[in-house]
């Protein structure tokens, strides 16, 4: 008798937050954590009457792992670019045609036909960045831009290294160190790898995500990162400076793309649309602190960001390295030095 | 002179006291034990109050951070689903995990019971990922088979994860209750439902109080279930602050932390206060 008031009365409950969830005009969005300006997302829900639930993530997988099952209610999710890959493998994401939305003449041409989503059919450019590293310009005065003083490090900077604890952002840069192709599965080559990251490890003295926190508490002077967390770093300490090595450095961009099962796919696009304004893109990248690959929007950007040597490029910086996600039988290479390297 | 006295001698024998508390070790390792467990909380508990925007870098004290994480529209709106998602778990779970308990310690015995106690204790032997995978599936085909979707599903999953917490201690009791009171209760002509309400519950409180704020604070807490489950709209606190970890932690995520630390620990210490007092 209890137990069947009880069911009923979690059935109901069910019910009755379902209800509230069907209601009209909702959007919801399953971003990386503090990442999503909530400036932004009220100007959205003001100008559509449309009410935002937005969620956060940790990271790629995480948010794969929860969508992949279908039915989780999301709409909107932010991808990086190997992930997007991933996802149209698996077709995860709809098909929206971004080409053909109102606002997608705003878009920088270099970010339309990318390696992952050819023709931005289902995908657009969130946020990018780079992947490389900063350093106390104090400490080391020689020439920075190089990965020699991260793999043979000067005097002054050895045990002064932070490396991000990443094995593909550890492994490509130690690709780039060697001159060799990246999705590496060539025996000799990787063993070589290996010898260099294990002897460059003696010099190193953590490996954390941690970055800022690191580099502002002077427990290391260089560090591996992306560029937003170099200029926020720098903020706390000026004399750091971000390295564009000549040898390469990674790439990477979020994208906003919609769940092929969203259940407020109106909305979804109209939210696509929405980033692609070169105001609304402004918006995130100062809440962010990265470039958005939406042109003209300088003009709503914070000073501080237009002239942070972080995100403008110099000319001389080599293009960045966009590295797709490579076959089983590299990655299974890559563990393995990657467990080595970490023992 | 009983039949531990050889041992009992050996063991002054040995350490020159028989007094456990008073050996050098042991207070040194209790210090260790204390300070390796306590000093990461109390480091985070200190920089939630720096007014520097560094985690590792004091500079002077000051609230700054609090009024950042009170004012944070996202962290009041996370508390209040953790809250909700806790307090409807605690409930139903608690409720259930007497029931389980009363069946199993005074239903008499019945095939299977051993089994039942196994099965009701599952959740705590199974790692938490596999039953969090395993339940994102099964509710995602719900989901789809149902179109029902909300809060609720996150709400169940808590109660089911919450049922053995609460259940251990509620048991626990039980079994050291005798049942001579409820036996004397029957032979005054009280009906069963009587006996129970007069008799067992009031005696079984402490353990229900127990239970219930175990499973609330099992569901407070509760990271991997709820990252794989809750819907959109459904963050709750420890989803927050795990969301914030990528981009560099700030104060903030300290100060929001330590207001769940203090949650827990009025928690458990009102437990505590609850059955020192029945006692």
């Amino acid at each position: 008798m209890k137990l069947t008031t009880l069911t009923s009365a979690v059935t109901s409950a069910i019910a009755l937050s379902a209800a509230a969830a069907q209601a009209e005009g909702t959007l919801n969005i399953y971003n990386w954590g503090n990442y999503t300006n909530p400036e932004m997302i009220e100007k959205f829900e003001k100008q559509y009457d449309i009410e935002v639930n937005l969620d956060g993530y940790d990271s790629n997988e995480t948010m794969l792992a929860k969508v992949k099952e279908g039915g989780s209610g999301y709409d909107i999710v932010v991808p990086g670019d190997y992930m997007v890959a991933i996802m149209i493998g698996e077709g995860l994401l709809a098909e929206i045609n971004a080409a053909e939305m109102e606002n997608f003449k705003n878009l920088d041409p270099n970010w339309v036909d990318v390696y992952w989503d050819p023709g931005r059919k289902y995908s657009v450019p969130y946020q990018w960045g780079t992947t490389s590293f900063t350093v106390d310009s104090e400490v080391y005065g020689g020439d920075i831009n190089t990965l020699e003083i991260v793999f043979n490090p000067p005097e002054e900077l050895k045990g002064r290294i932070n490396m991000l604890n990443d094995m593909n952002d550890v492994i490509n840069a130690g690709l780039r160190y060697l001159d060799y192709p990246r999705c590496n599965s060539n025996p000799e080559q990787m063993k070589e790898l290996l010898e260099l990251l294990l002897s460059a490890k003696d010099n190193w003295r953590t490996m954390d995500y941690a970055v800022i926190e690191k580099l502002t508490s002077k427990d290391v002077d260089l560090s591996q990162s992306w560029n937003g967390a170099a200029m926020r770093a720098r903020a706390d300490r000026p004399t750091l400076t971000y390295a564009y090595p000549k040898e390469g450095f990674t790439g990477w961009m979020d994208n906003v793309a919609v769940l092929a099962d969203a259940p407020n796919m109106e909305n979804a696009r109209l939210f696509v649309n929405f980033m692609m304004d070169p105001e609304n893109a402004a918006m995130t990248s100062n809440f962010a602190r990265y470039a958005n690959g939406v042109l003209g929007s300088e003009e709503f950007m914070d000073a501080e960001m237009l002239d942070a040597p972080e995100i403008v490029m110099p000319a001389s910086a080599p293009v960045p390295d966009f590295v797709k996600p490579c076959d089983q039988q590299v990655v299974e290479m890559y563990n393995k030095v990657w467990t080595r390297l970490k023992q | 002179m009983d039949k531990a006295t050889p041992k009992r001698t050996l063991f002054r024998r040995a350490t020159g006291s028989r007094e456990l508390r008073r050996q050098p070790l042991f207070t040194g390792l209790s210090w260790l034990v204390l300070l390796l467990l306590y000093a990461p909380i109390a480091v985070l508990i200190v920089f939630s109050f720096n007014d520097n925007r560094s985690v590792v870098v004091w500079t002077e004290a000051s609230l700054r951070w609090y009024e950042t994480a009170i004012g944070n529209e996202n962290v009041r709106k996370a508390a209040w689903i953790s809250i909700q998602v806790a307090l409807t778990a605690t409930g139903v779970s608690t409720v259930i995990a007497t029931m389980a308990a009363l069946a199993t310690t005074r239903g008499g015995d019945f095939r299977g019971k051993s089994a039942a106690i196994a099965l009701i204790n599952q959740p705590l032997m199974i790692p938490e990922i596999v039953t969090a995978i395993a339940t994102l599936s099964f509710f995602s085909i719900l989901r789809k088979l149902t179109g029902i979707s909300g809060i609720g599903w996150l709400m169940l999953a808590h109660t089911v994860f919450c049922i053995p917490f609460a259940f251990m201690p509620i048991r626990a009791r039980l079994a050291d209750m005798s049942d001579t009171f409820e036996l004397a209760a029957a032979d005054l002509y009280a009906a069963p439902w009587q006996a129970f309400r007069h008799v067992t519950l009031p005696l079984l409180m402490p353990g229900i109080l127990s239970g219930a704020m175990l499973a609330f604070v099992v569901s407070l807490d509760d990271v991997i279930i709820t990252l794989l489950i809750a819907g959109p709209g459904e963050t709750t606190l420890p989803l927050y602050i795990l969301g914030q970890i990528r981009r560099g932690v700030t104060p903030e995520v300290n100060a929001v932390s330590t207001i769940l630390i203090l949650l827990t620990v009025a928690m458990v210490a009102l437990t505590f206060a609850l059955q020192r007092k029945r006692k």
